[in-house]
Formats: structure tokens, sequence, C-alpha cells
């Protein structure tokens, strides 16, 4: 099936067949490999990209429902690495091995955006949506708070 | 995990979906619950119907006293909705239990009580709001309540070839108020128990997830309510069916929670 | 990672790429009787059986710790006679997508017999391994304790799952003769052993290259049968093979972790003396012997005379055989299994005496080193009085609350890590790029930071001029592995000791240059300065000639340990428990980087807070594996996460010129352990094994 899709602020077109979900396109197609995949059963957020800003998990997409659309992965948010969650991430060491990395930001950018001074509580509920199996997550929450002072509001 | 091959239709109108649907055939709208089944290869369909270009599906508005939920309307747009915080708090209350935020974004009202999971929230919340369910086929329109549209876990009263396109919800009583309260192993992890509530001066709905194969109405419970009966005694009645003790006590705790978060 | 540039495995695609997908076993026990493979499929470029195999592949080697009897059931390959697990690879397909070799995969018809399988490990009288250890007049002990106390304690399995899953890629360049192995995992060494052995082919015809690693957590140490399978495809069709493991396969083939229980008792005197421990262990080994499937009981029975002073101990290890996927390593691997049968049996001793748990710890605790336990390790340093008079500062314990239990609880551990060997060469290259390459592998734990560290304090240079490389077998120089909290102790100290050997080089040079007496210059971050005050800067040093270090760095294991409390409330009417918090002191000998290190101890503990809450991996009657998604085993997220006080006692080990001891595992270590006593304590004394699910501390309370 034919699928013409904008992603990053780039034009694509490409064949693909029905089952082929939006993770794998995004990855083999597309080769933007900053997104993940760690289950495939939309629990673990590793794939969440944005969907006209809204985050969604790309593992439960198929690419075909991308048809016309907006999509932003990892490789979107800042090359530079200069977004203000990507600082705050590196400067609290809210990474490890960093496969669960691209997964949070993408959830995270639209919550520093509209909240300003979340309480720690918010910020966990907020996490709930990824999985980190080696940070154990305070580092994680440190730098969301961060975040969301320089950017929210 | 990669899904069987299939074919897929994006279905322009109402009538051409209702048309594809079939024993063979599955509608596809949020995708949270079927992508899952197809990944693991639980689900195998010939055709994907995906019924997401069907705006006229996509809609939340009020008729008079009943609140109409389209088939396709976000989960997340039942959470940030004004008109349904106003008027049916109990369906804002329960919505925000459903996985998270990336799951709401796609997820639908309709998807959601179409796949019945046992530990689904919004089929719950809607039993207790005397929800109604309209479903179209190629033989016409029909319209269940909840006690004939949930048979079972994962299972509904719904055809093959039948759609579910709206939910009809009647304002609850003047003075009443409610919540939902449930108990996961982690957030936003599937419901291990749960309860719904709506209570007020002369009415009490209370709705079980958790307690039987699907989400019920604990109707002894509601009776005793509005014979003045405490929270705990009316909780220890709905929870009375469960044959299990840890599971009991669970429920009933849920359940007098509910009740007590829903007095106005 | 930050910017979307990692390159994990499955982020890898050469030229040519051709996909692997496994067919396997919808039974937990069963005769194989025939397999028969499609004649075609769309995509379908090979099919594999253990028909395929015979003559080119052996099975994985099995480590079989000292002392011990193993028996030789080593996990083939490809399931030839019977498949003994749900989820065992039977045959493998390679087609030109992962989608169109899990249709292929369907295609390939297995005829199998259906044999009874073994689920419950109290059922099996199979055994894989055994093993035993005793010292010191265990019998006169029993004989002469005023009070014998203990328990049965368990442990359930549980599944380490890394975000990232298994998966390996192999490419075979004819023209070189060189089979090259793209792994995620640990380390390059344990691979490369391991594929020479099973292809019966010398290391210098193999490379094998660690890309960046989502998290292992022990699980992705020795080769995976699959990646070697993976190998022969590649061999054979001429194109690089991959085989990206995915969730499901994650769950039902990766080997897991615990799933061990032991009958423990403790021989104390009157005054709280203990005396002696005798345990017998019991381990649920599942159906083979992978390599590392003996280490973690082994492990576990060598440390259960803990942080104690009793000069007895007897302790004996059975291994049995089920039809479940077998067990290995996983974070801890055995240590957190021996804290918790000793601790728990602390407690239960605490109890039977009338004695405050944290006053009975004190009167036992090992407070002169080096220390020798009867069971044969000797500990190298450490204070552990002082951890845990901190883990009580930092935890408050709690206060009784109405409709809640409280309960408080303490425990104590030592654990053994390091040991065996590292290398590192340094190097200042010709263009004045300071390079060191170490045997370790990171996977998360920020040992290039900590390695770089190292060096960069001992050249005066700022850690950013440091190249490390490592994860490639061709460029590296052998080691060990990164497992057992291992690296920076013996890694870093490798690295310490080749950067020790480079300065000497260079002030040689510097003093031959500068024609001045090697023992008048001085190294600060200008560079070289002879007594005259002229200087050289490593890039001049670098114009005169490349220099190189290479070091080996080998010790025997040094020994952490720790102490952690916890605080719980159970809500009565239900069964549900809440951690109200957690204080992890561990003492890990000298901290290199801080962050670092606790970054560690963060993420082992709430991996062991998840063994507490909601993590088992559950099979039925059948060995049918019944948590084998996210949906059925719950992983903690942020929002279960409570306030965690985590600090360092530092005895430094006399065994490194570190000091260091190694951080990588005291969290998980610790957590099931303070928080099972904590469970206890709140219960009034009755012990519960985890995860503490809301119906069974119901029943502790209601039945």
């Amino acid at each position: 099936m034919r699928l013409a899709v904008r992603v990053n602020g780039e034009h694509y077109e490409a064949e693909v067949e029905p089952r082929t979900l939006l993770s794998d396109f995004i990855r083999h197609e597309l080769e933007l490999t900053g997104t993940k995949v760690g289950c495939e059963h939309g629990v673990c957020g590793a794939c969440t990209v944005q969907l006209e800003g809204e985050p969604v998990r790309s593992c439960l997409m198929l690419a075909v429902q991308a048809n016309g659309r907006e999509i932003r992965t990892i490789e979107g948010l800042a090359a530079d690495g200069q977004h203000p969650l990507q600082r705050a991430f590196h400067e609290h060491h809210a990474l490890q091995c960093g496969f669960c990395t691209a997964g949070f930001l993408m959830s995270l950018e639209p919550f520093v955006r509209e909240n300003p001074e979340p309480s720690e509580e918010q910020i966990r509920e907020a996490l709930a949506g990824n999985l980190c199996r080696c940070t154990g997550y305070r580092g994680i929450v440190e730098a969301v708070g961060q975040a969301a002072r320089e950017t929210g509001g | 995990m990669k899904p069987a091959p299939f074919d897929y239709v994006a279905a322009r109108s109402l009538d051409e979906a209702v048309g594809l649907l079939g024993e063979d055939a599955k509608a596809l709208a949020g995708g949270q619950s079927l992508v899952p089944l197809l990944n693991f290869r639980l689900a195998r369909p010939d055709l994907i119907v995906d019924i997401n270009g069907l705006s006229e599906l996509d809609r939340l508005e009020r008729d008079d006293g009943l609140l109409r939920i389209g088939a396709l309307t976000r989960q997340s747009a039942l959470e940030r909705s004004d008109l349904v915080a106003a008027g049916w708090p109990l369906l804002s209350q329960a919505v925000r239990f459903v996985g998270h935020p990336q799951i709401r974004s796609r997820g639908t009202v309709g998807g959601s009580v179409a796949h019945a999971d046992p530990a689904a929230e919004l089929p719950v919340a809607l039993a207790a709001l005397d929800a109604r369910f309209t479903a179209r086929s190629p033989r016409g329109r029909r319209t269940l309540g909840a006690a004939e549209l949930f048979i079972g876990p994962l299972t509904t009263a719904l055809e093959p070839d039948e759609l579910l396109i709206e939910i009809e919800v009647p304002r609850p009583p003047e003075g009443t108020g409610s919540a939902f309260v449930e108990h996961a192993r982690t957030h936003g992890d599937f419901a291990v128990a749960g309860a719904a509530a709506v209570v007020g001066p002369e009415h009490a709905a209370v709705a079980l997830l958790g307690a039987g194969p699907a989400p019920a109405r604990a109707g002894a419970a509601e009776s005793a309510l509005v014979d003045g009966a405490e929270p705990g005694e009316a909780a220890m009645l709905a929870a009375s069916p469960v044959e299990d003790g840890a599971r009991r006590a669970l429920i009933a705790e849920l359940v007098r929670r509910a009740i007590e978060e829903a007095a106005p | 990672m930050l910017t979307g540039r990692s390159r994990f495995l499955d982020d890898l695609h050469p030229p040519g790429l051709a996909h692997l997908a496994f067919v396997r076993s919808p039974y937990a026990h069963a005769r194989v009787v025939s397999v028969s493979v499609p004649q075609g499929a769309p995509g379908l470029l090979a099919v594999l059986t253990a028909r395929d195999l015979e003559g080119r592949a052996r099975p994985l080697p099995i480590q079989v710790p000292e002392g011990a009897d193993a028996a030789d059931e080593p996990h083939p390959l490809l399931a030839a006679g019977d498949v003994r697990y749900a989820g065992q690879a039977v045959a493998a397909v390679v087609a030109e997508s992962r989608a169109l070799a899990e249709d292929a995969a369907e295609l390939v018809e297995v005829e199998y017999e259906e044999l009874d399988p073994i689920a419950d490990p109290a059922a099996s009288d199979l055994e894989l391994l055994r093993w035993q250890r005793s010292g010191g007049d265990v019998d006169g002990a029993f004989a002469s304790a005023d009070m014998v106390a203990g328990g049965r304690y368990a442990l359930p399995r549980l599944v380490a799952a890394p975000m990232e899953t298994r998966g390996a890629l192999a490419y075979h360049d004819p023209a070189r003769d060189l089979l090259t192995l793209w792994c995620s995992s640990q380390d390059t060494h344990r691979p490369l052993r391991n594929l020479s052995h099973v292809l019966d082919v010398p290391a210098e015809r193999l490379r094998v290259i660690v890309p960046d690693v989502g998290g292992a957590f022990g699980s992705k140490g020795p080769l995976a049968p699959e990646a070697a399978v993976a190998a022969v495809a590649a061999m054979d069709l001429g194109r690089p093979v991959k085989w990206a493991e995915d969730r499901y396969e994650n769950f039902v083939a990766s080997y897991q972790g615990r799933g061990m229980e032991a009958d423990v008792e403790l021989a104390l005197d009157g005054d709280g003396r203990m005396l002696a421990v005798r345990a017998r262990i019991r381990a649920d080994l599942g159906a083979y012997l992978l390599p590392a499937t003996a280490i973690p009981p082994h492990t576990a029975g060598m440390l259960m005379a803990g942080c104690y002073t009793l000069q007895a101990a007897e302790v004996s290890v059975t291994g049995v055989r089920t039809n479940k996927v077998p067990t290995g390593p996983y974070r801890g691997a055995g240590r957190p299994e021996a804290a918790y049968f000793l601790e728990c049996a602390v407690d239960d001793a605490a109890r039977a005496l009338s004695l405050d748990p944290v006053e009975l710890r004190r009167r036992n605790l090992i407070a002169e080193f080096p220390h020798r336990s009867p069971l044969g390790f000797t500990y190298d340093s450490g204070d552990y009085g002082r951890c845990l008079d901190l883990a009580l500062e930092l935890v408050e314990p709690g206060r009784a609350a109405g409709e809640h239990l409280i309960g408080t609880g303490v425990a104590m551990y030592v654990e053994r890590a390091g040991g065996s060997f590292e290398a590192a060469r340094a190097a200042l290259a010709a263009d004045g790029r300071l390079v060191i390459h170490s045997s370790t592998s990171p996977h998360g734990q920020g040992h290039d930071t900590t390695l770089a560290q190292i060096a960069a304090e001992r050249l005066h240079v700022d850690p950013a001029a440091i190249v490390l490389e490592f994860g490639d077998s061709a460029l590296v120089p052998g080691g060990t592995g990164t497992f057992g909290s291992r690296s920076v102790t013996v890694g870093g100290s490798a690295v310490a000791r080749a950067v020790d050997e480079l300065r000497e080089q260079c002030l040689r040079a510097a003093a031959r240059l500068l024609d001045a007496p090697q023992n008048e210059i001085s190294w600060g971050e200008d560079g070289l300065t002879a007594g005259d005050g002229r200087t050289l800067r490593l890039s001049d040093l670098a114009a005169a000639g490349a220099l190189e270090a290479v070091a080996r760095f080998e010790s025997e294991l040094v020994f952490g340990s720790g102490a952690y409390a916890a605080v719980v409330e159970i809500e009565r009417a239900t069964g549900r428990l809440t951690v109200r918090r957690l204080a992890a002191v561990d003492d890990a000998g000298t901290i290199v980087n801080p962050l670092l290190a606790e970054g560690q101890v963060l993420g082992g503990a709430v991996q062991g807070l998840g063994e507490c809450l909601s993590e088992e991996a559950t099979y039925d009657e059948q060995a049918q594996p019944t948590s084998a998604s996210f949906a059925d085993y719950s992983l903690p997220t942020a929002a279960e996460v409570p306030p965690i006080a985590a600090a360092f006692v530092e005895s430094p080990s006399p065994l490194n010129p570190l000091g260091a001891k190694g951080i990588g595992e005291g969290g998980t270590i610790g957590t099931p352990a303070a928080v099972s006593n904590a469970v206890a304590d709140a219960l009034g004394g009755r012990h519960v094994d985890p995860p503490f699910t809301e119906d069974k501390l119901w029943r502790a309370i209601h039945e």
C-alpha cells in the first residue's frame, strides 16, 4: 500500500505491507533508529513517538495509519542535544544504558511544556507510562523537574 | 512478534465498514487492544477495517439530558472534556485509570467497550451510569444495556459483523456524587479489582471490576444504600458473591471507599 | 542516546541482511517425533534443524563451580530427540524479513508426543547439580546450642527483563575466513570463548563486537544458543544473519534468575551468640545446564555464613531439573538468595530469643579483618557495624498507625566480587591522543566515565581527553567478562596499572628529550616539566614516538557488604503493601565515581523492590509460562518507587590499587531481605515470601 507521511518535517513516500508496524517503518524503512522497540505490546514505552504532538506507542500503530499524518521522533527533538530535557537528563544522570531514553523524552516533552511547577507525585505519575530497568527513576524525576521549570508555562 | 499478513481497508463510510466486518474481518479503532493481539498472532483476521476515518463516530456532545459518546471518541478527549467533568464526572474519574496518557491518546471509548477486557475501567463506569450501547450491522441498528452487552471476559453480545457506533449515557440524578477506585499491581497496570459508585439521597449505583467474568452491578448493595445502609455494610453485600477470601476483602474495601468518596 | 544516535544490535542493518526466527515448542515436555520443513515460502532462505547442526556445532559448555557435581545436560542449540521446556527452540528459519521468517516458521510441521512435565521442583527427583561444603564443628555446635531457630525461605524465579532484548548478528567473510558476531552482550570474551567451543573454531578466526547494549543484568553473559545458530546460518548463507529476540522470546527462552528455596537453621547460645548455621538449598534449575546455570546456587551456598562470627557452617546445594527454561545469573546471582535466606533466619532467631533483631546482629558482626569464613572465603575488609548504624539512622523506624500494620526490617549482606583478571592497553598515539583499550565492556554502568576518570587522574589530564575503547575482540586485550560487580575493581585496576606503566614510559621519554634526570621531572596539568622549568606537552612527546603499555590485573575475590533497612505498611483490610521508605548502605570499598555508584544502588534497589511488589515468573501445572508479557509480569514504574536514602561506607580493599570492591549488585542483594523482614515484623513475626501480593498478605493476616 502506498503511504505518504511527514516525519520530523520531511516528506516520505513508501510502499508498505498493511501489517508493517509504524515502529518498524520508522526504524527500518526510514532508518531513523533512535526510536527503540522494547515489547511490541504497548507497555514499555520505548517506542513512543509524537503524532501531531501527542505521544503515542508506535508499536501499536500500523504504518498505513500514519498516511497523511505528521510524526516527530527523537531525531526531531533537538539534534544538538540542547533541548532542556536532553540537557537535564545528562546533568542528572537520568540515563544509564540509554535504551528507554528516547521514549521518555518523547513522552515528557509535552508534559514539561505544559507544567511549569509539577510536584514529585505528578512527575512520577507522568513517568509511569515508560519503563526503565537501569536507573531506578530518581535521576529522571529530577531531570523532569528541572526541565519543567525551564520550559513550562 | 510480527502480525500474520492481512488486507487492509480504510473505511470511508459507516455503511462500507459495516458491510465488510465479519468473522475474519475486524474493526481497527485505537489499536491499543487489537494491535497487541495481532503482534502476538492471537488475532489473525484476513481483513482489517480501519474505522478511524469515520469522523461521524468521533463526537462527544450533550443531547438534552443525554451524553452521546461516539464510539471513536479518544479516551484522552473524554479525559479533557469539561462537559463530561461537569455532568458525568464518573467518566472523567474512571478514564484517568486507563493505561497511560500515551494509550489514551489513541485508545477509543468504543474500543474499550467492544474489547471488554475484564480489567477495563470504562465498561464498569458506563455500567454504573446505566449507559446504553448502539451498534450497526447489515441488519440495522440495535441498542443494548450493559448487562446485555457484557457477557464475559473479552466477550460482548456484538456479532462479528456488528460495529459499536455510539454510547448514550443518561445524566446521573440531581444531588449525586461519584467516585472510581481501583487497585493495580503497578501504576497504569491492568486493574486487579475496582469499583464505580454513584450515590445520592435516593440513588445508588455500584458497579464492580474484577468480581466476576464481566462488569456487574451490585444490586443488593444498591438497595441497601438507598435504604440507608452504611458504606461498609453495603460494601460487604456487594463483595459477598466473591468466593476467594482475599479478593472478597479487597473488593469490599474498594467498594466502601468508592461509596464514601462519592458522597456528595 | 539523547539525540537518537545510539547503535544497538537491532539498529545494525548491513546490506544483504537476512533475519532469523525460531520454531519453539508449545509443550513443556515432549518427544520430537518428526520435523518437516516447508519446500518453499515467501522470502524463505533456509531452515535449520538439529540434524543440520550435527557434526558442525556442539552444545554450549557447562561451567562447573569448584567442588560441584554437575550433570552432563548441556542446552542443545536446537532440540533433537526431545523438548524440555515450553519455548525451547526446535528449528531455525531464515528469511528476508522477520515477519516472513515468522510466517515460514508456522509452516514447519513438528510432530510431538507429549510427555508429563514437571513444574514443581519439589516433585522432581532429577538432579542437575550437587554441592556441599562444611567447616568447623557443626554437629557439636548444634548439640550444645541453647536455641535452634530458622525456617524455610524461598525466592521465586524472576525475569531480568532488560529493556533491550537479546540479539546477535553474524557475518562470515569467506575471503578472510573470519566470522564476526555482533552481540548484545555483557562482554566480548564469553561469547568469543563459547562460540569457539560450539563451532570448534580457533578464536583467531572469530571476532565479537559488542555495540551499545540496552541493559543486561546478568542475562547477556554467555553466548545464547540462538546466537550460535545465527552464526551457523550466516556461514551457510553467505549473508549477514540477524536474530533480534522479541519480548515474548525473552520471557520464555532467556534464562531466569533466582528460583531457590532453603531450609536454614541457626544454632545460638543463651546470650544470642551464633554458633553455627545449616542450610539446605534447593534450586529450580530448569531443563538444562546453560554455561552459568550452576554459578548462582554455588555462590549462594558459599555466602551462607554472612556477616557473622559463627565458627561452623554446613551447606548443601541441590539443583533439580524441571521442565522450564534454565536459570542463570540475574543481578546478584546467588548473593541476594544467601542474604535473604540468612537474614530472614536471623530475624526468626531473634524472635525465638525475644531479642531485638538489630541487637542480635550487633552481638555477632565480624569486626576483624581479614576474616576467614567457615565456608572458605576470606573477607578482605569491612565495617559492618557502621553500615548497620547508618542504615538505621537513615530509615527512621516506623510507628504503628490504625488500620495499617507497620513494620521495620533490616538485613545485612556480604558479597563476593572481583576475582580473576582483566587487562588494559594504554597508549599515547602519535597524534597526541590518549587511548585506553579495556577488556571490560560497559552496558549502561558508565564504566567509560569511571575508567576514563581513573586514567585521567593518573595522567593529570581532563577525563574528556581520554579516548576509551572496548567491546571489540579484535581491539581489546582478553579478559574475563563484565559481571559480578568486577569492572571497576578488576578492570579499573588493570587500567590503573597500564596507565602507571605508560606514565613511566612517558617520564623516561621526557627525560631523554629534555636531557634531564628522570627523577627531576614533574608531571602537572601543563605537561612534563624538568627541574629548570622546560616543559614538554604530551603532544610533543607523542611527536617523538608513540608509546604503549599493556597491563593485566588479577586479583583474589574482594568482599563488599552493606546494611539495608525498610519500613513497610500493610493495609489490614486488604493486605495491600506499601514500602514507605528504604535505606541502602553499601560498603564497596573506595568509590571512584559517587554519582555513578549511587545510580547503580538505586537501579538495583528498584529491581529488588520489583521482586518484592510484583515480579514472579509463573508457570501452571503443565509447566506453561503464565507471565510471558509485561501485561502479566509487572515491572515497577516511577510511581512505585518510595524515598530511598543511599549512603556509602568505604572500607578500602587491600587487594587492588584502587581499594575498590564493586557496587553493581548491592541494591538487589539488600532490598528483598530488608523488605521481607519488615513485612514479617508488620505481621507479628509471620514470614511470607515475595512477591508480597495483597492476597498473600491478607491470608497471612486473616487466616
